[in-house]
């Protein structure tokens, strides 16, 4: 069933090419290392927000505590690298599972509730360990130090100092190979019984969905995602500190996915690069970045719904839509 | 004719509201049954609790032979039994064709299962998701707003969506909520042309709820009137003016679409 | 000074201050049948409101209460009519969105008045007996949060407060009957704002100052409303006091941030164990 004209995804991928191509040559035009470091970091939170947008926006779930699996991969590396000693690459597969089943019991406790409480107890989940890991202090190896709270605990890489143009790139490789996954899962089968799902959970329970189990899915995916963009900080940032698991950056997730667009995964992954790096990169103090970015928020809630990616989707579907009723006359 | 659905001593209370005392209801294999009563009867509260909706307080329900009272309504679904609501809610960022691939997506091993090999729905038995999706589009009279969102179908359209929805797991049993309310007489004529054509070519048995006896007496072997959570009679379609003073007052198809959330014509 | 005792006064008397906090978020959920994540907020401007006029050399409560109500209600208007009442139907707007009202006040807050906590001077003692210091703050707060609970259940079950009941009970009979159920939500999201920043001058000379203290008297005002319902103000009562006296205890026992994780176990096992046998509005399962 091959519908002619433009392919169902739009411009979308010459788009994201190009983009890609410009971060790709970026730091050729001689950008300092704060710059780099800047976007880096943009790279990072872009596919955090993109994993938000799995179970917050494809499976329509109201997600407030997604810094929860951030949080849970950053400690996870610091702990096992500064603590017990091993090497990084195991702490990382290890951070991945434990975010993962951060996700899966995420997943277990908030499937049968209704959206707004959802959202509490997402948001009390994530501030429950944020209070947690705040008081909780622990000891270096030899006692010399302790860690823990805003100080952080360090993360040991052996390949430690990145230098920026390594981290540089490898997060920005991270980003196009995440961009791609999500885009993909979004497209697949369950991507659509996800849409269903948030679409109408009557009419997708007629169908046949087992809704408790398909939201489960949702959020483990975006846990491991998650998970994944939390261990490229540890390693790029070599810090984790209790605000990985603060209410902010969950916050932010929610905020980059609604104003890029909810379900769209290129909008909530574009929002997040584009608006980071602009704030931080105009040396804004996080206060002020996070100020503006809930006044972002509020103003997207409540005059473009759909966000900047689905704004313009819409417009293209209507315009298919006249297209199609043409067609058929 | 064996026994396919069997709903016994159903007991629901909402609150302090007693809305179903006991009632018991039975189906054969191939039999198209009518649930005919007023507001606030409780029918529409015995469709939800056969479809799966809503659990009751006491009671079973059998199907095939097996207790499915605690089953979920998906696996409902995908277990033979599928139904369609009177308002129905589709899904606002989906087209035609998407809406119905999610049922098709779900209901698989169920259709697998319950596959007639001699090809009597005259499908190939070895066609494709989108194949079936397509001949399942042009069978209900969708096939020109495949990629149409859903949202923006007209309500006879919807209907028919529903009625996509429904049959797509190749179900033994399917319940109709009211499905010709608020229909123009076209719509509701090729309504009933497809449940016909449905029921002769595959057999499949239905629980038509509605308050409209013209209806009930066109396509149903069997009509169950039920008043105040108890069955008030049961017979011949033709009987149901003679025995059901409700009937009486009922007139012909809507031509003007009451608001939502009333019980429409009845009265 | 028997501590344990005082501890247990003092969170009588915040609980109370709770209490009236919680009596207002239950409001907004009946009324404008929204999870507002907002009232927190409101709290906080509450106490600033306090801490500013006692900068000022303002020390009397009753400016600072009187200042912080009309300040927060001028804001909730504002928010309920501009925000709120458009977006109401979109669960996942009101959420982020008064999260988002929330957040972005406690950025603005930390950018004037900085990350650190900061206080008011608590003023003489009242009275000492028994061992047990009864503090002018902890009388004044309590008897005032106390009537204005009782204003508050007076003025429901009056006949202004009928429109309230009827938007709450069935909008579509309130619309027909020709009021303006708009007005209603949105003066109503502000009086119960007003409120909320009622509570928090009052309870601003008794503790810690700073722009996330109003996290701590959401969930708790969230622990009560989904517990004991919108109907019986004194169930609210009674349950926002037990909590605040909890919370007290376990500050006082463990640590100050021990409370905050127990509040928080609390709503989580209250959203988890099925919060049934409450009213339609609160129910928050499907299956």
């Amino acid at each position: 069933m091959k519908k002619p004209g433009i392919s169902p995804y739009g411009r979308i991928p010459g788009a994201l090419a190009a983009a890609a191509g410009v971060l790709l040559l970026l730091p050729l035009a001689g950008l300092d290392a704060y710059f780099l470091n800047v976007l880096t970091v943009g790279f990072l939170l872009a596919v955090f927000a993109g994993s938000w947008d799995i179970a917050g926006g494809l499976a329509g779930q109201i997600s407030l505590g997604h810094a929860l699996f951030f949080g849970t991969a950053t400690y996870t590396c610091a702990l096992l690298t500064s603590l017990a000693g091993l090497p990084f690459p195991l702490a990382a597969v290890a951070a991945l599972l434990l975010s993962v089943a951060a996700g899966a019991a995420v997943g277990v406790l908030s499937a049968p509730l209704k959206g707004p409480f959802v959202a509490l107890l997402t948001l009390a989940l994530g501030e429950a360990a944020h209070e947690f890991f705040l008081g909780q202090t622990f000891f270096s190896p030899r006692g010399a130090y302790s860690w823990g709270g805003e100080g952080g605990i360090p993360v040991l890489l052996r390949l430690q100092p990145l230098s920026p143009w390594t981290a540089y790139y490898a997060a920005l490789a991270f980003l196009c190979f995440a961009t791609w996954a999500m885009l993909r899962i979004a497209r697949s089968e369950e991507g659509l019984i996800w849409t269903a799902i948030s679409g109408s959970e009557l009419s997708a329970r007629a169908s046949g969905v087992d809704i408790l189990r398909h939201k489960r899915r949702a959020y483990v995916v975006g846990a491991a995602l998650a998970g994944a963009a939390g261990v490229g900080f540890a390693a790029c940032v070599g810090r984790a500190t209790a605000d990985d698991f603060s209410l902010e950056l969950s916050f932010q997730a929610a905020t980059f996915a609604a104003v890029g667009g909810r379900g769209t995964i290129v909008g909530p992954v574009l929002a997040a690069l584009v608006l980071h790096s602009l704030l931080q990169g105009t040396g804004i103090p996080p206060a002020g970045r996070v100020l503006t970015y809930a006044l972002a928020l509020l103003l997207t809630l409540r005059f473009f719904p759909g966000g900047v990616v689905g704004a313009l989707r819409e417009r293209a579907r209507s315009r298919r839509m006249v297209q199609a009723k043409g067609e058929a006359l | 004719m064996s026994e396919l659905l069997l709903a016994e001593k159903i007991v629901k209370s909402y609150g302090v509201n007693r809305v179903l005392r006991g009632i018991t209801l039975a189906l054969g294999r191939g039999e198209v049954v009518g649930l005919f009563g007023p507001n606030g009867s409780g029918k529409t509260t015995l469709a939800n609790i056969i479809s799966g909706l809503v659990p009751p307080d006491r009671g079973r329900v059998v199907f095939e032979g097996k207790d499915i009272t605690r089953l979920t309504m998906d696996a409902r679904f995908r277990a033979g039994i599928s139904r369609t609501f009177q308002i129905p809610d589709p899904y606002p960022s989906l087209t035609v064709v998407e809406s119905v691939r999610v049922a098709m997506l779900c209901g698989e091993a169920g259709r697998a299962a319950r596959r007639d090999p001699h090809g009597a729905s005259g499908q190939p038995p070895e066609s494709t998701v989108e194949e079936e999706i397509e001949s399942l589009l042009v069978r209900t009279g969708l096939f020109a707003q495949r990629f149409w969102p859903a949202a923006k179908l007209s309500q006879g359209c919807l209907r028919r969506l529903e009625f996509a929805r429904a049959i797509s797991c190749r179900p033994r049993l399917i319940l109709f909520d009211e499905v010709f309310s608020a229909l123009s007489a076209r719509d509701e004529a090729e309504m009933v042309a497809l449940m016909r054509s449905l029921h002769r070519e595959e057999g499949i048995s239905f629980l038509l709820i509605s308050h409209n006896p013209l209806i009930l007496e066109e396509l149903c072997d069997r009509v169950v009137a039920i008043e105040d959570g108890r069955v008030f009679w049961e017979g011949k379609p033709g009987d149901l003016a003679k025995y059901v003073p409700a009937a009486n007052h009922a007139h012909g198809h809507d031509e003007d679409p009451a608001p939502r959330g009333t019980d429409a014509g009845a009265k | 000074m028997t501590p344990l005792a005082q501890v247990l006064l003092d969170g009588l008397f915040t609980g109370a201050s709770f209490a009236l906090m919680a009596a207002g978020l239950a409001l907004i959920l009946g009324v404008v049948k929204v999870v507002n994540l907002s009232h927190g907020a409101f709290f906080t401007l509450g106490a600033y409101v306090a801490y500013v006029l006692d900068d000022r050399g303002v020390g009397n409560p009753f400016a600072a209460v009187f200042m912080a109500a009309v300040i927060a209600f001028a804001f909730g208007v504002f928010l309920g009519r501009s925000f709120i009442n458009p977006v109401r139907s979109h669960p996942f707007s009101v959420a982020v969105g008064s999260l988002g009202f929330a957040i972005l006040f406690e950025q603005a807050a930390q950018m004037i008045w900085g990350p650190h906590p900061i206080s008011i001077d608590l003023g003489d003692p009242w009275v000492a007996l028994g061992g047990v210091t009864l503090r002018r703050w902890g009388v004044a707060s309590f008897l005032l949060s106390l009537g204005l609970l009782g204003g508050l259940a007076f003025f429901l079950s009056s006949p202004w407060g009928l429109p309230l009941k009827l938007v709450a009970e069935d909008e579509e009979i309130a619309g027909s009957v020709g009021m303006d159920v708009e007005k209603i939500r949105y003066l109503t999201f502000g009086a119960a704002s007003a409120i909320a920043a009622v509570a928090g001058a009052l309870l601003a000379p008794a503790i810690a100052i700073s722009p996330t203290m109003g996290r701590v008297p959401l969930i708790l005002s969230l622990i009560v409303v989904i517990a004991s319902g919108m109907e019986k103000v004194w169930n609210i009562f009674f349950l926002a006091v037990g909590l605040g006296l909890l919370s007290n205890l376990s500050a006082y026992l463990l640590a100050p941030h021990w409370s905050y994780l127990l509040l928080l176990a609390v709503i989580c096992l209250l959203l988890v164990l099925r919060p049934t046998g409450l009213s339609a509005t609160v129910r928050g399962r499907d299956y």
